[in-house]
């Protein structure tokens, strides 16, 4: 037993360094986060004199937070329900139906994976622009066009697992395709609706390319957006750009460690299923 | 015929909606960027459109930044999605173990995905350029210098970047496939005297190859698309010699103004990414093991 | 199950979506039609100046509440002209936006209107419009002046025994160079310069319109030109070496911040390449210095020595696309921003902007920086601003890349001449 003692130490050494390796950037960020500009300057490393707290009164003003807050949860919480509610259907039914045509679909769908974004830009916005569909409905649209690819790769990989006697049995009981779905099926599906909710979290609040051409009307800027009149023509502004990041992170952060207890039930049940 | 146009309204029921929404913003606008990658084209709307047919797609084989940027991107790509999934994978490992600090780990390790595409960058910057040379003064080690001044060190700087943001995400995955294992797979082997190394060969990694696909699939064609991060930390510098694609298809539409070709490196781009998934794909698919 | 059926099955899905969205969409963009307001859409790219230029809009609609001005600045890093042309592919075209010179014009023609006719236009300096006129007609409004040159640390000069008016030619300012660089230690400086070479835009823009501006007349010469002659390549390949050589290295990653934030305003260095629009970086970082602060020029060997490029980087330019009773309210704006009280005062005091316009108090002007460009303009001292004429994209992502080829020893001058002549060349066939 000494040996799996010994060995788990040794684990638990590698595991912190790496930990704090990996934390670095954080402690980096937070450390300057509370320095003037001046300091940063000076010193990048070391512990601030004293706490700067005006930077973060300033990046809240500047980003106008509880706003773009607001927006960015908008868009972020509408864009993941659509994904996952027609996602998971999509996925459903591909993998039952055997034809051509399913594949097809299917095949299109992972193929567009890898189309960058760059080449789809401009034409994307003067359609969206032509029929008038911009800001965040328009921005909502776009998200569950351009997530759909990853998504139903998700669930689809997800779904071959599902055994088809669990639909069969649910038929002969007498329920419907529907009922079929919202209550057999999508449950089952929970392990990879969160990591689905997780990945497009983490894309969609961070995005900026897309919704600064998408986003025209005053008050409808994202996180991200507002973050970037930190980073002038040529100017850095770090110890609000650094003050402001932390202010967008701890949402995420309270997001996923919430999150977290009911990802790692999700796992483990969907382990034993 | 009842049945069967019913079955296909409900196939249509389900598929619908998200076919829509992939079609409208997707597979249009990626059709008339086809369309654009044979004319001359500045961008703005009222210019005019000129029909060049096939001649962007032969400029694009004098055009030798075109064919660094890809080189680059593929060698970036390669290397970051084997680290990313080493270290991936392995940190999977690391946090399964019953550990005291598993549950802490697991959260730092995926903390770094949580910051966004392009402010990362910028912070990453500012970590090998400032923060690097403070490191540099203070422990008299010339190799913290002149960080994203290379090639080379703009090479690493991005792959570590990278490297720190995914690793955690491909984490996740790995776990989910670990835990799916069944334990008394495990029981068993180590009842029989096998030693975590043994363990990982012969059981856990070939039952979490499909992971493995998923994962490998996912990176690949993420690294090769990147750009917010290539911007910010390095905008392609110095001298052009990290400039990945998605940064010189762009560059050429909107600092070059030369829509066209831009839209005919997007095509060819997008053909040779979509055969290096399909092999890589096939070829992971035969080391699988279906459980 | 036939494919045929269905895909017509399919498109009849999104047949009858299409309203749907449409009605969905037009909703969102009609809450803001709301009342008989004007609305003048501003779509533009200084972020450094946004909120006090909020500010002088609001003002504007206390005096004319029946116009409401929506300003959108383009945040940082970006490229304005993508963003400009998603916004117009968009459809939502501004009705006030940016160009920077006769490649602008040319490219947005059909949308610009002649401002020939507004107050503003007459009281403009002479030759501040020559970049935005085509026969006969101007297609911009100056923001303001700006000017460039090496910024000296006036104390440290001091100390060094260099008088800073008598750097009249290249050999005059190595030897100050050269004296700066003995003296390091006294002076406490860890090198004389802090030369950007990550930054494209200050040594392939700036740096080589010091030197091609004395080969070129003004900025439509070089639009027109043909090709590129480097009259005065030997002396634009000395400023590169002189600046990198004596400076803080590496000189690959060093950017703006850097250079002025932190080497300048920490007084690490004696001499930096840059602007009158550093002044606000300085004096954020370093008060007192930056009262203390002046431009040299940068002399070019064989050719002019004591003069400052001194140009607008960028114009205003009105949307003819739109309708008329839009078109004149963005028209009165801008005119009213540059000759009203109120917005000289704005311009002055808020903006902190050189005026590329008469009527203005200049003694108002405060910042050392400034006050050195004026003084140059009004001896006469000064060169055109050219690159806005160089092929599109030539200046920073040919020349500006090469140079930091060159730095890196990957290049020679004469391959960077060689390459980047035939790049212009190619460009203008």
């Amino acid at each position: 037993m000494t040996r799996k003692k010994r060995f788990l130490f040794l684990m638990e050494t590698i595991g912190s360094a790496i930990g704090v390796v990996f934390f670095f950037p954080f402690y980096i960020m937070l450390i300057n986060s509370f320095k003037t500009k001046p300091q940063i300057f000076q010193n990048t490393l070391n512990l601030p004199g004293g706490l700067e707290w005006s930077n973060y009164v300033k990046a809240f003003e500047r980003l106008d937070f509880m706003q773009a807050f607001a927006n960015s949860l908008f868009i972020t919480a509408g864009s993941i329900l659509l994904l996952v509610l027609f996602a998971s259907m999509a996925g459903w039914k591909l993998v039952r139906t055997k034809t051509r045509l399913s594949s097809v679909i299917f095949f299109m769908f992972v193929s567009a994976i890898l189309i960058p974004f760059q080449s789809v830009m401009l034409p994307l916005i003067t359609i969206m622009g032509k029929l008038g569909f911009l800001n965040r409905l328009g921005l909502i649209f776009m998200y569950l066009g351009f997530g759909s690819s990853l998504s139903l790769f998700l669930y689809h990989g997800f779904v071959k697992s599902v055994p088809k006697e669990l639909d069969e049995a649910a038929i002969i009981d007498g329920c419907s395709e529907f009922q079929l779905f919202r209550k057999v099926i999508f449950p089952i599906l929970n392990p990879i609706t969160l990591t689905v909710i997780i990945l497009l979290t983490i894309w969609i609040w961070n995005d900026y390319l897309l919704p600064s051409l998408v986003i025209n009307k005053e008050g409808m800027q994202t996180i991200p957006l507002q973050m970037f009149f930190f980073f002038g023509e040529y100017t850095k502004q770090w110890h609000l750009a650094l003050a402001g990041l932390t202010l967008a992170i701890i949402p995420v952060i309270i997001f996923y460690f919430s999150a977290q207890k009911y990802i790692i039930r999700g796992v483990t049940q969907g382990a034993i299923k | 015929m009842q049945e069967s146009i019913k079955r296909r309204l409900l196939f249509w029921a389900f598929v619908g909606p998200l076919v829509f929404a992939f079609f409208v913003v997707v597979v249009v606008p990626f059709l008339w960027g086809i369309y654009y990658s044979f004319t001359e084209w500045n961008g703005i709307v009222r210019s005019q459109v000129e029909w060049v047919g096939l001649q962007n797609y032969i400029d694009l084989f004098e055009d030798e930044q075109f064919i660094y940027s890809f080189w680059f991107t593929a060698r970036f790509a390669v290397v970051s999605v084997i680290l990313i999934n080493g270290i991936g994978f392995a940190l999977a490992l690391l946090v399964t173990q019953p550990l005291r600090t598993s549950h802490a780990l697991r959260t730092v390790f995926f903390m770094p995905n949580l910051i966004g595409g392009l402010i990362l960058g910028f912070v990453w910057q500012f970590i090998f350029i400032q923060v690097f040379s403070s490191l540099a003064d203070l422990l008299n080690l010339e190799f913290f210098r002149g960080w994203l001044a290379t090639p080379e060190t703009g090479f690493w700087g991005l792959v570590i970047l990278m490297t720190w943001q995914m690793a955690g995400y491909t984490m996740v995955i790995y776990i989910a496939a670990l835990q799916s294992i069944p334990s008394d797979l495990l029981e068993a082997a180590e009842i029989d005297g096998s030693t975590l190394w043994s363990k990982t060969r012969h059981i856990i990694i070939p039952l979490v190859a499909p992971a493995f696909t998923i994962n490998m699939f996912l990176m690949l064609s993420n690294s090769f698309k990147l750009y917010d991060q290539n911007l910010s930390l390095t905008n392609g510098g110095p001298f052009n010699s990290t400039q990945m694609l998605a940064m010189n298809i762009y560059n050429t539409a909107f600092q070059f103004d030369e829509m066209g070709s831009a839209q005919a490196k997007a095509v060819i781009f997008f053909l040779v990414v979509a055969v290096v998934s399909i092999i890589q794909v096939r070829m992971n698919k035969k080391r699988e093991v279906e459980y | 199950m036939s494919s045929k059926k269905s895909i017509a099955l399919l498109i009849a899905l999104i047949v009858m979506c299409v309203p749907a969205l449409w009605a969905g969409g037009a909703q969102e963009s009609s809450e803001s039609d709301a009342g008989e307001k004007v609305k003048v859409d501003i779509f533009q790219f200084k972020v450094e100046f946004k909120d006090q230029f909020t500010q002088l809009a609001e003002e504007y609609m206390k005096e004319n509440p029946n116009v409401d001005l929506s300003i959108k600045t383009v945040g940082g890093g970006d490229d304005y002209g993508a963003a400009l042309r998603s916004r117009f592919a968009s459809g939502e075209e501004p009705a006030i936006f940016n160009v920077g010179g006769p490649q602008d014009v040319a490219d947005w023609k059909q949308y610009l209107a002649p401002l020939n006719e507004l107050d503003v236009t007459e009281k403009a300096f002479d030759g501040v419009l020559g970049g935005v006129t085509m026969e006969g007609k101007v297609y911009g409004l100056p923001y303001n002046q700006e000017g460039y040159g090496l910024i000296y640390n006036k104390a440290m000069f001091e100390k060094a025994g260099i008088d800073p008016a008598g750097i009249t030619s290249y050999t005059k300012l190595e030897a100050a160079v050269k004296k700066l660089d003995s003296m390091k230690g006294e002076l406490g400086i860890e090198a004389v310069f802090a030369f950007p070479a990550k930054e494209t835009w200050v040594t392939g823009l700036h740096l080589s319109n010091a030197v091609l501006s004395q080969e070129f007349d003004n900025v439509n010469d070089a639009f027109n030109a043909k090709t590129v002659e480097y009259k005065y390549s030997e002396g634009f390949k000395k400023l590169v070496d002189l600046q990198n050589d004596y400076s803080v290295q590496p000189t690959l990653s060093l950017d703006y911040s850097r250079q002025v934030e932190q080497l300048f305003s920490g007084e690490k260095v004696a001499l930096i390449q840059q602007g009158n629009w550093a002044y606000g970086s300085i004096a954020g970082v370093n008060e007192e210095l930056a009262s203390n602060i002046g431009f040299i020029p940068l002399s070019v060997e064989g050719g002019i020595g004591d003069r400052i490029p001194v140009g607008v980087p960028m114009y205003w330019g009105v949307n003819k696309q739109l309708d008329a009773e839009v078109v004149e309210a963005a028209k009165n704006f801008l005119n009213w921003m540059y000759t009203s009280e109120t917005g000289k005062q704005y311009v002055l005091e808020e903006f902190k902007f050189i005026p590329a316009y008469k009527g203005y108090d200049v003694s108002k002007v405060s910042d050392p920086l400034a006050r050195d460009i004026l003084d140059f303009s009004a001896r006469g001292k000064t060169l055109p601003w050219v690159f806005m004429g160089y092929p599109t994209g030539w200046g920073q992502n040919v020349l500006g890349v090469d140079i930091q080829k060159y730095v890196a020893d990957k290049m020679s001058w004469d391959e960077l001449t060689a390459h980047t002549t035939e790049e212009w060349e190619k460009a203008r066939q």
